[in-house]
């Protein structure tokens, strides 16, 4: 998870987009409930998901050739293709090796042990590099939603995301860029995941249940707009500012 | 014959999916169609209670889909209507005793020999919830005029899309008219503003509905005034029949005092 206090429960499984694909990670539990709740994510987000590619990041879980055989079965019923194996174990890498799959992501700073680019993107380690080697992590890479997303739905994506329609109370977008709703935003939003205090959100009507930019969290006033204009909300002085669209020139 | 099935969901409890159920049920038996109500809510059933066939319960849903009866035999018949019908819950086993694919079964039995199927599905986002949604042609959701039951409606039609089940149709349940004239209710704009599907019944506040849910007679089988939940229900079941049926004026009961403020748009 991108935000360390929203992690109370550990998920048996965890989906989300990252530069090279789709990263799904395996949490804790028996296979056959981890594969289950897989097949119920899937079958959740059908449409999400269709035709991406997918790193599995099995972390220090044994899998034999069978098990890595069901997953990618499961996969393809979903039409998306099991591209890369990350492992901890050494076992586990081999017999993903022998079904023909990647062990390590090519072209990124995935070490051969597995590890995975993500941890490098750590909220501790940004403290400590600054904004600038986030800059490249999020600058060329944007997830384009046309869509309203209703409550329940959790959007996050490391670069900017831009939504087309609303974003309803009880839906979350999170972002290590920038987000633009080109709608309502009456529910959550965290620009500049990572730590980038420089990433703004903008919406044609500012109305969130709560905005966060970096490490700043704000609630909105709450008495409702008469007359609801675009609205950018950044950090200014440490804390989150909203400027009219119209005005702020 | 080809049955158009339609499940009643909600996500949050206690909103009206079994009296809208009931209703509907009974509404569209009276304009001659032959309905069956099924109650998909294994382990607390009511459909039954509301429906005043409780005592008449012999197989439930459950002995159908594990072959203790034949479909026919746990289809209860009204007896106040010429051609309704009841496939209660099992009350004595739990969600996980049906799978989504055993209600497309059973539903698919039905097709061939009635008119409509209406489900009442379950609170919440489970097991119960998948099994009323996946053999539905189209979604009835039921909500309040309040923030919480239209949050989890907006949940619900979240679901729905992703299983490319639909149209959803809305019922705003329990409406007070005059609550919202003071502004201390959700009015049908707000929750439409929301939720951004299509309304198909508006349905006040109404004594009534408590009396016939302990009477087991849904109201909509007695004919009341024109503003009254009876009617409202009969004009959504008039509606899935492809009427054009507009939705109940409840202004219309204040006086005329009232009625010629409001127009001139002077303060109540």
């Amino acid at each position: 998870m991108l935000i360390p206090t929203m992690v109370q429960t550990i998920p048996k499984i965890s989906i989300k987009g990252v530069r090279d694909g789709l990263l799904i990670r395996l949490g804790p539990g028996g296979f056959g409930e981890v594969l289950d709740e897989l097949a119920s994510e899937l079958a959740l987000k059908k449409g999400f998901f269709r035709g991406s590619r997918v790193i599995l990041d099995v972390e220090a879980r044994l899998l034999e050739r069978e098990q890595i055989k069901m997953i990618n079965e499961l996969l393809e019923t979903n039409e998306i293709t099991l591209w890369t194996v990350l492992a901890d174990r050494a076992e586990t890498r081999d017999v993903a090796r022998n079904l023909g799959l990647a062990t390590r992501l090519a072209g990124s700073n995935v070490d051969l042990d597995g590890k995975i680019i993500e941890e490098t993107i750590t909220k501790s380690k940004v403290v400590s590099n600054g904004s600038a080697a986030l800059e490249k992590g999020h600058s060329s890479n944007s997830l384009l939603l046309q869509e309203t997303l209703r409550s329940g739905r959790s959007i996050s994506h490391e670069g900017h995301i831009i939504v087309i329609g609303d974003v309803n109370p009880g839906a979350e977008v999170i972002a290590g860029g920038n987000v633009l709703v080109w709608g309502k935003l009456r529910g959550l939003v965290h620009a500049g995941a990572f730590g980038d205090d420089s990433a703004v959100i903008c919406a044609l009507e500012m109305v969130p249940t709560q905005l966060r930019i970096a490490d700043q969290i704000a609630i909105s006033p709450g008495e409702k707009q008469k007359s609801p204009a675009p609205e950018l909300v950044s950090i200014r002085d440490g804390q989150l500012v909203a400027e009219n669209w119209d005005t702020r020139r | 014959m080809s049955a158009k099935v339609i499940t009643v969901t909600s996500g949050k409890g206690g909103v009206g999916k079994t009296t809208v159920t009931a209703n509907l049920a009974t509404a569209l038996a009276m304009k001659g169609r032959k309905v069956v109500a099924m109650d998909s809510d294994i382990g607390l059933r009511n459909l039954d209670v509301v429906m005043g066939l409780e005592n008449r319960i012999v197989y439930d849903l459950v002995d159908v889909i594990e072959g203790r009866c034949r479909l026919r035999q746990a289809m209860i018949k009204d007896k106040r209507l010429p051609e309704l019908y009841l496939i209660p819950a099992a009350q004595t086993r739990d969600k996980m005793a049906v799978s989504p694919s055993d209600m497309v079964l059973v539903c698919d039995q039905l097709r061939e020999e009635v008119d409509y199927v209406v489900i009442d599905s379950p609170a919440g986002i489970e097991r119960g919830f998948r099994n009323a949604l996946a053999p539905a042609d189209s979604v009835i959701i039921v909500t309040n005029p309040e923030v919480s039951a239209v949050r989890d409606a907006d949940r619900i039609i979240g679901l729905i899309e992703a299983e490319e089940k639909g149209p959803a149709n809305l019922i705003v349940n329990r409406l007070k008219p005059s609550m919202v004239a003071r502004g201390d209710m959700l009015s049908i704009e707000d929750i439409l503003e929301i939720l951004a599907i299509d309304l198909i019944g508006v349905v006040p506040e109404d004594e009534a509905i408590l009396v016939s849910t302990n009477r087991g007679t849904p109201v909509a089988m007695n004919a009341t005034n024109s503003a009254s939940a009876s009617q409202a229900f009969r004009n959504v079941a008039d509606r899935l029949e492809g009427d054009t049926v507009p939705l109940i004026d409840f202004n219309a009961r204040d006086g005329f005092l009232t009625r010629l403020r409001s127009l001139v748009g002077s303060p109540k």
